[in-house]
């Protein structure tokens, strides 16, 4: 019983840093996948929707709506974001990671300005589960529960509506979709909005977990950098779901051995030995994989 | 004599705006009123102005990584804060060895090139995209200042010197050659001495064979790679480069206020200097320069005064910039300054024709 115990709670770790990783850079990849763009503000959008979610929840809101504004708030936040400053920015990358930059110390320093250095906390909701001697906290078999649903609801978007098509079709030659009728300009405006909502709602989720603070988005600056860079930018599913759970696995050992700083430092590490094997990240080839099946099939 | 012109002509190639004989003029006499003004002025203000432009390796280093090369990086001050840190802890235990401060200075600015030289070497010779560097720049610098924010304890003590965590590094010696100790008035010559050199042999850098590579590469890597040159590895020394001229600035700062602090490879330090370059323009050393001491002049004017909004208004300052004039203030005015006199004065005779 007590090896099961142990199994139990190694998958459990391993699942927890996974969706960590993966709710972190969720909104980042969507944005990078289909419009080239490093969004370096999303550390504050995640801020914004921990935010949010503390003042709903005070105002007696419950948690699971409060996440859900979370992500509508940031969602709208974000498509505001695009149309005035963002779409300037497309073809220039790096003009765009620094323009995202000074938004981001704007957010920060104006959260502290309006709000004060700290708002107060939302407690874990759910208890903890027992088994063996190890015991395991609801909240976070919520979370993980919840990143497989958000990863299902993602694949869904993207392969069953009609503003999946054409995004998947604006990724591939946004060129050739113009010409084809599709809106462009409106899907990067979605998908950027949709991008700043799942970043809201990550920030919302993990608002229990730490404290809410102005500057709380630097936390998630680099696991979120750092799983982005893996996954790459060819698709935003397999990049976000192979790349956490490739830097969970390294992650997850040497974070239990060595404690949580030398779990994040490997993840650096790891990442520039992937990017010299992968330049372009595991989504990459993850997708010549698949192209290379279907050519054969 | 042929090598002296070779240089002067070097030094007046088209890689940067101010090439006339008058731009030359107002330089020479702008650096002899920066030699000889700190007799009217108090050793604090002096001290004062030393921090402005101790700043500026820092950013003509960035400048030229990001403006010349095309690679941007926003963990320039991982290497700023290396250097600073070996520094402190080699001339630290060396303390009344006469040689320790500069043997501190070398270690240093070595550790910072190695660093810069491993971390390079994946990603250039990995051939990523383009935001990788900057995302993973990042990255190093933030993991940094978490290690350094650890270091607190008496068991984080290398020879004599503490790390000291949070609260930083303290007593880090003064630059001294010989008798004399670099401090004061002493340290202000010392600064403006380096930052002059360093601008000087930059543009004769961007202005050589090396730099118009440099530029080809900016302008079209695959071209430039068609035409039979190694990008990986120029790109790879520009980076190095980059990284010793941060470290330049890390030695200084820690020369001249005697302490560091992991803040100092902080997430809000790390875009301070991506904001100068920016602002300035990329494109040209010069403007580099200028916009980093009038930006820190100012950042410090505004935080002397306890001022909170000083961050929001560098962050509004360089959205608008990038929204408005995306080469940079000063390159835009240099450019598009409608009147003659002052366009002859920073284009040289080309601009008249323009």
């Amino acid at each position: 019983m007590d090896s099961f115990a142990t199994v139990i709670s190694i998958l459990y770790q391993f699942a927890t840093n996974g969706a960590f990783l993966l709710l972190s850079a969720l909104g980042l990849i969507v944005i990078l996948g289909m419009m080239n763009i490093i969004n370096l503000a999303h550390g504050e959008l995640m801020m914004m929707g921990a935010y949010t979610a503390s003042i709903a929840w005070h105002h007696g809101v419950p948690f699971w709506l409060c996440a859900i504004l979370a992500f509508l708030v940031v969602a709208l936040f974000g498509a505001l974001l695009e149309r005035t400053i963002v779409r300037r920015f497309y073809g220039r990358e790096l003009g765009a990671l620094v323009v995202t930059w000074g938004i981001s110390l704007i957010l920060s320093q104006g959260a502290l300005m309006v709000f004060g250095p700290f708002l107060p906390a939302i407690p874990i909701p759910g208890g903890s589960v027992g088994v063996g001697q190890y015991s395991f906290s609801v909240y976070w078999l919520m979370v993980i529960a919840l990143s497989c649903v958000l990863i299902a609801g993602l694949w869904a978007l993207y392969n069953y509506t009609t503003f999946g098509l054409q995004a998947r079709a604006a990724m591939q030659n946004a060129a050739m979709a113009r010409a084809l009728g599709v809106n462009t300009e409106r899907i990067y405006m979605l998908t950027f909005s949709l991008g700043a909502g799942l970043a809201g709602f990550s920030g919302a989720l993990f608002a229990p977990t730490v404290s809410i603070a102005p500057f709380m988005g630097q936390q998630f600056v680099a696991p979120a950098f750092i799983t982005v860079v893996v996954g790459g930018a060819t698709n935003v599913i397999t990049g976000a779901v192979g790349s956490s759970l490739l830097l969970s696995l390294v992650k997850t050992p040497i974070g239990f051995v060595f404690g949580a700083f030398v779990g994040t430092v490997a993840l650096l590490l790891a990442a520039l030995v992937i990017i010299r094997l992968m330049p372009d990240g595991i989504s990459a080839v993850i997708q010549r994989r698949i192209d290379r099946r279907h050519r054969f099939a | 004599m042929g090598r002296l012109s070779h240089l002067l002509k070097l030094l007046t190639g088209p890689e940067d705006i101010g090439r006339s004989p008058l731009f030359w003029a107002a330089f020479v006499a702008v650096s002899i009123f920066l030699f000889v003004y700190p007799f009217w002025l108090t050793e604090f203000e002096v001290t004062n102005i030393a921090y402005y432009l101790l700043n500026v390796p820092i950013a003509l280093g960035l400048g030229l990584l990001w403006g010349y090369c095309g690679v941007l990086s926003f963990g320039q001050v991982a290497y700023f804060g290396i250097a600073g840190y070996v520094y402190g802890i080699v001339a630290g235990n060396m303390i009344g060895e006469a040689a320790g401060p500069i043997i501190g200075s070398l270690c240093g600015l070595a550790v910072s090139a190695l660093v810069a030289a491993i971390f390079g070497y994946f990603v250039f010779y990995g051939r990523v995209q383009s935001w990788i560097v900057p995302i993973l720049t990042l990255v190093l610098t933030l993991l940094l200042e978490t290690f350094l924010g650890q270091t607190a304890g008496y068991q984080w003590r290398i020879g004599s010197v503490q790390l000291g965590g949070y609260n930083g590094m303290t007593g880090i010696p003064a630059f001294r050659l010989g008798e004399y100790v670099v401090m004061g008035y002493r340290f202000y010559y010392y600064v403006l001495i380096t930052v002059i050199m360093t601008y000087l042999c930059l543009r004769l850098l961007v202005n050589s064979r090396h730099g118009k590579v440099m530029l080809a590469i900016r302008e079209d890597a695959i071209r430039a790679e068609l035409l039979g040159y190694d990008i990986r590895a120029r790109q790879l020394v520009v980076f190095v480069l980059a990284a010793i001229l941060a470290g330049v600035s890390g030695l200084l700062y820690v020369q001249w206020g005697n302490y560091i602090t992991p803040s100092q490879v902080g997430l809000l330090q790390a875009s301070l200097p991506v904001i100068w370059v920016a602002v300035g323009g990329r494109e040209s050393l010069l403007a580099v320069l200028l916009s980093t001491c009038a930006l820190n002049w100012l950042n410090y004017t505004l935080s002397s005064e306890g001022y909170q909004y000083a961050l929001i208004i560098t962050g509004a300052l360089l959205v608008a910039v990038m929204l408005f004039f995306p080469s940079g203030i000063v390159v835009a005015l240099a450019r598009d300054l409608p009147k003659r006199g002052l366009r002859a004065l920073l284009h040289g005779g080309e601009g008249d024709a323009g």
